[in-house]
């Protein structure tokens, strides 16, 4: 980040107590300075320090505040009252806290969030396994084998993507139907397992391994999926876990097709179920309720992520083989 | 690379068999089936089992192009991508290099990026109708209140905007949704740039320290050749997702497609709406050709994707 | 390098391409339905049988349909309906029943619209009913219900002529006219509602033509030359959707809109254009304004924050017109009282308003015997006085039998309709008192879509985007492109 930007953000939007203590830190490097020139060099360098780490708050603050914008709108409007909601002017601020809409989550008949929490796991993890393992095979196919037709491959799954799947609706719930698969847990796995966008990714990841790394695992005469688990993946952790938490949240969100093809309730996945239970046959959403809804189902993902957290964090650039 | 004995080579295959099988049936099959219906004119699913037969040709194509929506549909998509992209890019790698140099409530900071992932979108899109849209008013009245956002440049001494309402003007519109897409976008190339970041030695960095070379020089000379995978990565499936785009424009401005008035000559309508337009009607013929064109469009940029990433990305 | 990449994948999309030109027009065709034929012994009630309904109904409407499946079942104990809600919208319903019909995996019965059961029947796969009419094909034939009694497989004369005439003929208006595809379930129209407290402290009279509703307008809004006006800073009017407003002033005028046969779309014509830059002419002064010139936000809760003193919706909705509570002295009062009246005319001899609300369809199926249970099931429900009446109150929905007006809690609900709690008593009594003026627009592919651009067209002129030659011209040109 350059200096230069940083000052125009410190100048701009900064909220008072940052202001604070920038000034003091500011104030502090100032006297060291007066005393010693001898030591303004150093004593620069840690100022311009301090000025790029303040900037850095500065930015990040400021961009935590539009991202989490939606969230804190989520969190109110899940104890506002619905007439409240539907006000033309919104209140930033309820003005009085129902917090009965959690009490109806859980407590709507015919809504049994336990079932759909539970179809959701079942759908989420099994998915995320099984998806993890086709993607790690086929990003490592791409990423360190070689064989005929490789790029062309690499080119045809790339520009299946690039289609608008909603096209492919129709067609798919013809295919599903004849397979007789409608209402089970496989259509909601099987269809969305291989995501071109995930071998992608991982393709990238793999391929900032060195190489060198492969061929003397060869030498070694060690196979390449023992390669692939010893080596390949635990440096590639950071991407695996970004993908597992995507893919949850994937089965987590996912609405049109479960709606479509397994819309009985032994297999409704969670977005299905809120989204449905809190909506008034005017198609119009009783949203209070549904956000309280939407609070509750979201705490065991966002447990999960906190869990994950410190491995995507974490990195692997302490293992040292990292170019 | 390494050059594997051909004799292996049924082990690449045997790798990539799962997916193939599924993208195969799931994906392929449906690909060919556009094509198909896209060849058969105003091709219509249901009329075809009513025993209806269709005229093969390209006549699905020539009404898609000489429709006058489809111009502006085209011409939306296109400079949302350019636009949208670069800014998303360049911001979620500031953020990303931002979090991964502090060292204070850095926890905290990435815990937070985190959450629009668990936010609802429908909540997004209340936010941005409180943030960007004026409420009340008529040809007569003022309107009752002028938005977060128009709060806050009335409150700067600005003079408020009309974003997304009636008689807004298409740079307006434009604008807004810039902003909301690239908010969008946002946690999703945090994530996986900062998993590229990771991955970084931090042996470069010590390096660089020791020469006392400037922060902007190093990271432009060893932050970002070091992530260019990842960059690629996000710029080439930030264009494909970026034609793609659809679901922004209906949450800002609802299935109109843009602010009261306009109609689909002049509204923010994108290819992928153009293209729900015609499945509404049941006129999977209509589709599926806009859906190739737009295919072949999207290939074209790819390719020039891959041809400069080739050149510049640093495996 | 990449040329060679680009020409091997164009040639892959090529061979894809005549490879389903090829395969072209085999595909689909599997999922034909056989048509009903009657079995020899009729209705088989010894054998269990299920049927899958499709609706969007809200709880409290779901447990009044199980009552009354419970109900049915106490006749047909074999038959079991799996009643199965369509979160969304009717058009949800539709898309639903789209995708599943290329699959032959359409439900039994469904609710629908006119325009939906068009779109059904290009895969001919709805029911037509006219055997099942009082003097159709099987207007001889009975079956014996578990109690006993015996019911006869078609609607009986009195059935027939206890229906609304104009729910009743709505089921005809596809294709020649004579064949009858949908049963009317439950109806509304539109209606005004105005802030009766206001109108009475000024003496304003609820407005019956679109004359007098813009001397009331006048009124409020700019005075009327001696006296001030009544309220400069409010607007007068709410319509809360431009596309009936549309569409209603056709059929008031008799002017064209659509046509099922020949050329679809004929609203471009002078009347149409004329009533246009009339209304346009009230929204530039402040007289009304609609959703869409309300940032698409149903003027309704304009209505009860009284910003405006009229708005004209539906009878459906009458719970979204009623204010909050608010505390007055430590007691909890609605700021003012609701008024609801039929919708202004331009001939008060000839009133139109307009028909909506759901009917239902039956869906062919190769079992005979599911396709008489989903009839008998769709009898029963449209033949109940009980159902009818119960259901109507839960929603603001009209019945569509006249016979519903016997029933005991018909008459009950009725007689406390009043402009406080029970608005949607006031709707139904309205909806009912005005049924003899209600039309419907002609039902094909594509009429959804000019009911759409109608509404567009307005907001466009209203927004003064487009004049109202370019706003006629484009709307038609549209409806065109999408569903020829």
């Amino acid at each position: 980040m350059t200096d230069n930007m940083t000052e125009n953000l410190t100048e701009n939007e900064v909220t008072a107590e940052q202001t604070a203590t920038q000034q003091n830190d500011i104030a502090t490097a100032d006297n060291v300075m007066k005393k010693k020139d001898i030591d303004a060099v150093a004593k620069r360098q840690r100022v311009v320090k301090i000025f790029v780490q303040i900037g850095l708050y500065v930015f990040l603050g400021i961009m935590a505040i539009i991202v989490l914008f939606p969230f804190y709108w989520m969190l109110i409007s899940s104890v506002k009252t619905v007439s409240e909601y539907n006000r033309t002017i919104p209140t930033m601020w309820p003005e009085q806290f129902k917090w009965d809409n959690y009490a109806a989550a859980f407590k709507a008949d015919g809504l049994n969030l336990g079932q759909l929490f539970l179809n959701t796991c079942i759908v989420g993890i099994v998915s995320t396994i099984l998806s993890l393992i086709i993607t790690v095979l086929s990003a490592f196919a791409f990423a360190r084998l070689e064989f005929k037709g490789k790029n062309i491959l690499f080119a045809a799954l790339l520009a299946t993507m690039m289609i608008p799947g909603e096209l492919f609706t129709i067609t798919n719930y013809v295919t599903v139907s004849d397979f007789g698969w409608l209402n089970t847990y496989t259509v909601l796995i099987v269809p969305f397992l291989v995501s071109v966008f995930y071998i992608y990714l991982l393709r990238q990841n793999f391929m900032q391994i060195p190489n060198e790394l492969y061929l003397a695992a060869k030498v070694d005469g060690s196979s390449d999926l023992k390669y692939l688990w010893k080596v390949m993946i635990p440096l590639a952790a950071p991407t695996l876990i970004s993908i597992t938490i995507l893919k949850m949240m994937g089965s987590w969100n996912s609405y049109v097709w479960p709606n479509l093809v397994a819309s009985d309730t032994a297999h409704t996945l969670i977005t299905s179920g809120l989204r449905g239970h809190f909506t008034t046959e005017y198609g119009t959403p009783d949203f209070p309720a549904q956000m309280a809804a939407v609070v509750l189902v979201t705490i065991p993902l966002f447990l999960v992520f906190l869990f994950f957290r410190k491995y995507i964090m974490r990195g692997v650039s302490r293992s040292g083989i990292k170019g | 690379m390494a050059k594997t004995s051909t004799k292996n080579q049924w082990k690449a295959w045997l790798y990539l068999l799962p997916a193939l099988v599924i993208l195969a049936v799931f994906t392929v099959w449906p690909i060919i089936n556009t094509v198909r219906m896209s060849m058969l004119k105003d091709y219509n699913g249901l009329a075809m089992i009513g025993g209806k037969t269709f005229e093969f040709g390209f006549d699905n194509f020539k009404s898609v192009v000489e429709y006058e929506g489809f111009a502006n549909a085209l011409g939306n998509t296109l400079l949302l991508c350019v636009i949208t992209v670069p800014i998303s890019t360049m911001l979620a790698l500031l953020i990303a290099v931002a979090l991964n140099s502090i060292k204070f409530i850095r926890k905290a900071m990435q815990t937070i990026f985190f959450l629009p992932y668990v936010t609802n979108s429908i909540a997004i899109g209340m936010v941005f109708m409180a943030m960007f849209s004026m409420i009340g008013g008529s040809a007569t009245l003022e309107p009752d209140s002028v938005g977060l956002i128009n709060n806050l440049i009335v409150a700067c001494g600005g003079k408020a905007i009309n974003w997304v309402n009636m008689g807004s003007s298409k740079f307006a519109n434009m604008a807004v949704l810039v902003i909301y897409i690239v908010w969008n976008a946002l946690p999703f190339k945090i994530l996986v740039l900062l998993g590229g970041l990771q991955g970084v030695n931090k042996q470069y960095y010590d390096a660089a320290k020791i020469d006392g070379t400037s922060r902007f020089r190093t990271f432009w000379r060893i932050t970002v050749p070091l992530l260019s995978p990842m960059i690629a990565y996000v710029v080439i499936t930030g264009f494909i997702g970026g034609f793609k785009e659809y679901s922004s424009v209906v949450g800002i401005f609802g299935e109109t497609m843009g602010p009261t008035g306009t109609d689909a000559t002049n509204n923010m309508n994108t290819m992928v709406g153009y293209i729900f337009d015609s499945l509404k009607e049941n006129n999977q013929g209509g589709a599926s050709a806009a859906a190739l064109i737009l295919f072949a469009i999207i290939f074209a940029v790819t390719m020039v994707n891959m041809y400069v990433s080739k050149k510049k990305v640093h495996y | 390098m990449k040329k060679k990449l680009s020409a091997i994948v164009l040639a892959g999309m090529i061979a894809c391409m005549s490879l389903g030109g090829l395969i072209g027009c085999d595909l689909g065709a599997k999922a034909k339905v056989k048509d009903f034929v009657m079995p020899k012994d009729g209705f088989d009630t010894t054998k269990q049988v299920e049927i899958k309904f499709y609706h969007t109904m809200g709880q409290s409407k779901q447990k009044i349909l199980a009552n009354y499946i419970a109900e049915f079942n106490k006749l047909y104990p074999n038959i079991k309906v799996d009643a199965s809600r369509v979160f969304g919208k009717y058009e949800d319903v539709r898309d639903t029943i789209v995708t599943e019909i290329n699959a032959g995996e359409q439900p039994n019965l469904a609710y629908c619209y006119p325009d939906h059961v068009a779109m059904y029947n290009e895969a001919n796969a709805v029911l037509p009913l006219n055997d099942f009419l009082p003097n159709g094909d099987f207007k001889d034939m009975t079956l014996t219900r578990t109690d006993g009694t015996t019911e006869p497989y078609c609607y009986t004369q009195e059935q027939k002529e206890a229906f609304f005439e104009a729910y009743y003929n709505e089921g005809f208006q596809f294709g020649n006219g004579k064949t009858m595809y949908t049963l009317p379930l439950a109806k509304s129209t539109e209606v005004i509602y105005y802030n009766k407290t206001f109108f009475d402290a000024n003496n304003l009279t609820v407005p019956t033509t679109w004359d007098e509703m813009e001397e009331v307008c006048k009124l409020i809004k700019d005075g009327d030359g001696t006296t001030a006006a009544l309220a400069k800073d409010k607007t007068p009017l709410g319509y809360d959707s431009e596309a009936n407003w549309f569409i209603t002033m056709c059929e008031q005028y008799n002017s064209p809109y659509t046509s099922a046969t020949g050329k679809k779309y004929r609203f471009n014509n002078d009347t149409n254009k004329k009533f246009v830059t009339r209304f346009k002419g009230w929204y530039d002064k402040g007289y009304v304004i609609t959703s869409a010139t309300n940032n698409n936000a149903y003027t309704s809760s304009l209505f009860t924050e009284q910003k405006i003193y009229m708005c004209i919706g539906s009878s459906a909705g009458a719970s979204y017109q009623m204010p909050d509570r608010v505390t007055v002295g430590g007691q909890s009062v609605r700021p003012f009282e609701v008024g609801i009246a039929p919708i202004p005319q331009i001939d008060k001899t000839k009133p139109k308003a307009i028909s909506q609300g759901p009917s239902i369809c039956i869906f062919k199926d190769n079992d005979p015997q599911k396709v008489l249970a989903s009839w008998l099931f769709s009898k029963f429900l449209t033949t109940s006085i009980d159902f009818q009446a119960e259901f109507s109150f839960d929603s603001g929905y009209a019945p569509v039998i006249k016979t519903a007006t016997e029933n005991a809690i018909y008459q009950q609900g009725i007689s406390e309709a009043d402009g406080y709690d029970n608005l949607i008593q006031l709707a139904v009594k309205t909806c009912m008192e005005n049924s003899s003026s209600y039309f419907t627009s002609p039902a094909f592919v594509g009429s959804s879509r000019a009911r759409d651009e109608v509404g567009k067209l307005m907001a466009a002129v209203f927004s003064g985007t487009k004049n109202v030659n370019d706003a006629f011209k484009s709307a038609v040109s549209t409806c065109e492109h999408f569903a020829k």
